[in-house]
């Protein structure tokens, strides 16, 4: 085939998906953040940072935060949800994940509030940009839960992700393949972030019925927006819901799947009904985990995170013909300033020679692109072009 | 042992948050003293607990609801100790290091530190040196646990290390390093007295420097 046929990138995404042949190993990246983008696209005129770390502004979001958020905050947001997507078409990648998030508000010039429940922190990344880091739940008792003030309206929700959506397609249409995410983090995740991780198993045992409305509520935003976005022309959902640390899940997996795993086999099942494809990301060591989520009903698996104790070769032995398996190419070392070119190429070598055959295998970077240089990720590009064709042959 | 503290050690491991109030009165009723059904009892409750979570039949919620359970019964004992024996194993401070906000895996600690006869001083996230040191001195606390999760903030160990040794108590105290970005290697680089990748490495680390500490010189 090599040489014979080149597909478009969704093309190549969807078929591989299918199991089906394809020209080359596809390429996927994750979230491509504020000092990549920046480089790739170039740097806005005025840093975010100084446009809202300076006395003027600061007090202008401590005193009207709220009222400001949904005409100035969230446009920005999705501003740059935007930039993501456009990087990483610019780059090159087959595919990305698009997020679409203002389910969030800006209380004070230092704090945002998801509407899931959950406090951040507002900070500079470090490269004169700002970002969100998480604080602390939202949530710690029955009496907060009740008067949350931030709870979405599910509704509106969908249909501003469809509106982004929709642009989107309309801008990428095939030559990239979106993989999109509503306004929705993960189901597990969110719950952990808003009543804080500590708090989980006791809620569990003492308050599980607050903890049956919140995995509600979030299915029914995750549905909702997943709906919304194929009914906008994005062929895959990708959610994100970290599942596990570095030294493995965090709870029983057979808890794990009593809990969440009805809502994403419901989830899963309308995407499917409606001709799309479904990819959970979950960062950690998830080897005990891959099982359950392969009877969800998953169509593809992100991240097999190389500092987590995940062996993603074994993983391609057990799991390789259920599951199209999306990683393998860490962020935490190999593309960052500190690695060799020689050593990236390398990696990508080895993975394509290791995943690729029986096909299947998308090579990505394990997680979202935060303080990487782009020049490492077209090393990596370029490294797949180069050997990633179809018939593997690489000694 | 009597079979009322092996029922607490029981509900310790078998996570049971709502029978241990009861086993507990139980157990003071029957004139047990509060200090042997926390050793007896929860400690060595927690210890079972801890080595399935090392063996991979317990995760980390369960790590968590354990501590739960003992919290749940603790006030009980706490109101016929004197409050030498409910620190017993003594001070700890625990701090994320500055610049870092991540506090989970210092919470959990702190957790089972607690139900284990440690008073526990949690001084938050984004904590100074100066404020750990200025705490260990009012405080008398000599054993410190940091949590950093940032790799960006490791630096930040450093200069908990080095404001230990200008206030002059390097010597005395004992600095213990965790969370995601610190390994053994980083505990040498950082000059840190230990490394601990599991709450329950915490535990172990925490009670060999107490014996240490107490151990007539």
């Amino acid at each position: 085939m090599k040489g014979e046929v080149v597909m478009n990138p969704t093309e190549r995404i969807i078929r591989t998906f299918e199991g089906k042949s394809v020209d080359r190993v596809p390429t996927f990246c994750a979230g491509i953040e504020d000092r990549t983008f920046n480089e790739v696209l170039g740097k806005p005129l005025v840093p975010n940072q100084l446009l809202m770390q300076n006395r003027l502004a600061e007090g202008i979001f401590d005193r009207w935060g709220p009222q400001l958020c949904r005409y100035i905050f969230q446009p920005n947001v999705t501003i740059t949800m935007a930039k993501r997507i456009q990087a990483a078409y610019e780059l090159g990648f087959d595919s990305t994940w698009g997020i679409y998030d203002e389910t969030f508000t800006v209380t004070d010039s230092k704090t945002m509030a998801r509407f899931s429940g959950s406090i951040f922190n507002l900070e500079p990344d470090g490269y004169g940009n700002m970002t969100y880091m998480y604080r602390c739940p939202g949530i710690t008792s029955r009496e907060e839960f009740e008067n949350w003030p931030y709870w979405p309206d599910i509704d509106e929700v969908a249909h501003r992700t469809y509106m982004f959506y929709r642009k989107m397609m309309a801008r990428y249409g095939e030559k990239m393949c979106i993989m999109g995410q509503g306004a929705a983090y993960g189901i597990q995740e969110s719950l952990q972030w808003a009543i804080g991780f500590e708090r989980v198993p006791l809620w569990i045992r003492r308050e599980k019925d607050l903890i049956d409305r919140y995995i509600a509520m979030c299915e029914e935003l995750c549905m909702k927006t997943a709906i919304a976005l194929l009914d906008a022309g994005v062929k895959i959902i990708l959610q994100t819901d970290d599942f596990a640390f570095k030294s493995g899940p965090f709870m029983r997996p057979k808890q794990i799947d009593e809990l969440f795993g009805p809502s994403y086999r419901r989830i899963i099942n309308a995407v499917h009904a409606c001709g799309g494809k479904f990819v959970l990301h979950s960062c950690g060591d998830n080897t005990m985990l891959f099982d359950t989520f392969i009877s969800w009903g998953v169509d593809g698996l992100h991240a097999y995170e190389p500092t987590s104790n995940v062996d993603i070769y074994k993983e391609k032995k057990l799991h390789g013909d259920m599951v199209t398996m999306i990683g393998g190419v860490g962020i935490d070392y190999l593309l960052t300033d500190r690695s060799s070119d020689e050593e990236v190429v390398s990696k990508v070598k080895e993975l394509i020679a290791g995943l690729g055959p029986g096909g299947r295998f998308i090579i990505a970077p394990a997680h979202s692109i935060s303080s990487i240089p782009a020049h490492k990720l077209r090393v990596m590009l370029d490294a797949t072009q180069r050997y990633g064709a179809y018939p593997i042959n690489i000694s | 042992m009597k079979g009322s503290i092996q029922e607490v050690r029981n509900a310790v491991v078998d996570l049971e948050i709502d029978e241990i109030r009861d086993l507990v009165r139980t157990c003071m009723e029957q004139g047990i003293q509060p200090f042997e059904i926390i050793e007896e009892g929860f400690s060595k409750g927690l210890e079972i607990v801890g080595e399935r979570f090392e063996n991979g039949e317990y995760f980390l919620a369960d790590l968590i609801m354990a501590g739960e359970v003992i919290k749940e019964a603790m006030p009980l004992l706490q109101e016929k100790m004197n409050p030498a024996d409910a620190a017993r194993r003594g001070k700890v401070i625990l701090a994320t290091v500055e610049g870092d906000i991540h506090e989970i895996g210092k919470n959990i600690v702190g957790l089972i530190l607690s139900a284990n006869g440690y008073e526990v001083i949690d001084l938050g996230v984004d904590v100074s040196a100066s404020r750990i040191i200025d705490t260990a001195k009012s405080t008398g606390a000599r054993l410190v646990g940091l949590s950093a999760l940032l790799s960006t903030m490791v630096g930040s160990i450093r200069n908990v290390v080095d404001a230990a040794a200008d206030a002059g108590l390097k010597d005395s105290m004992q600095i213990v390093i965790g969370g995601a970005c610190t390994s053994d290697e980083l505990k040498r680089e950082m000059g840190a007295d230990a490394y601990g990748e599991t709450a329950i490495d915490a535990l172990k680390i925490f009670n060999a420097l107490s014996d240490e500490m107490m151990r007539p010189s």
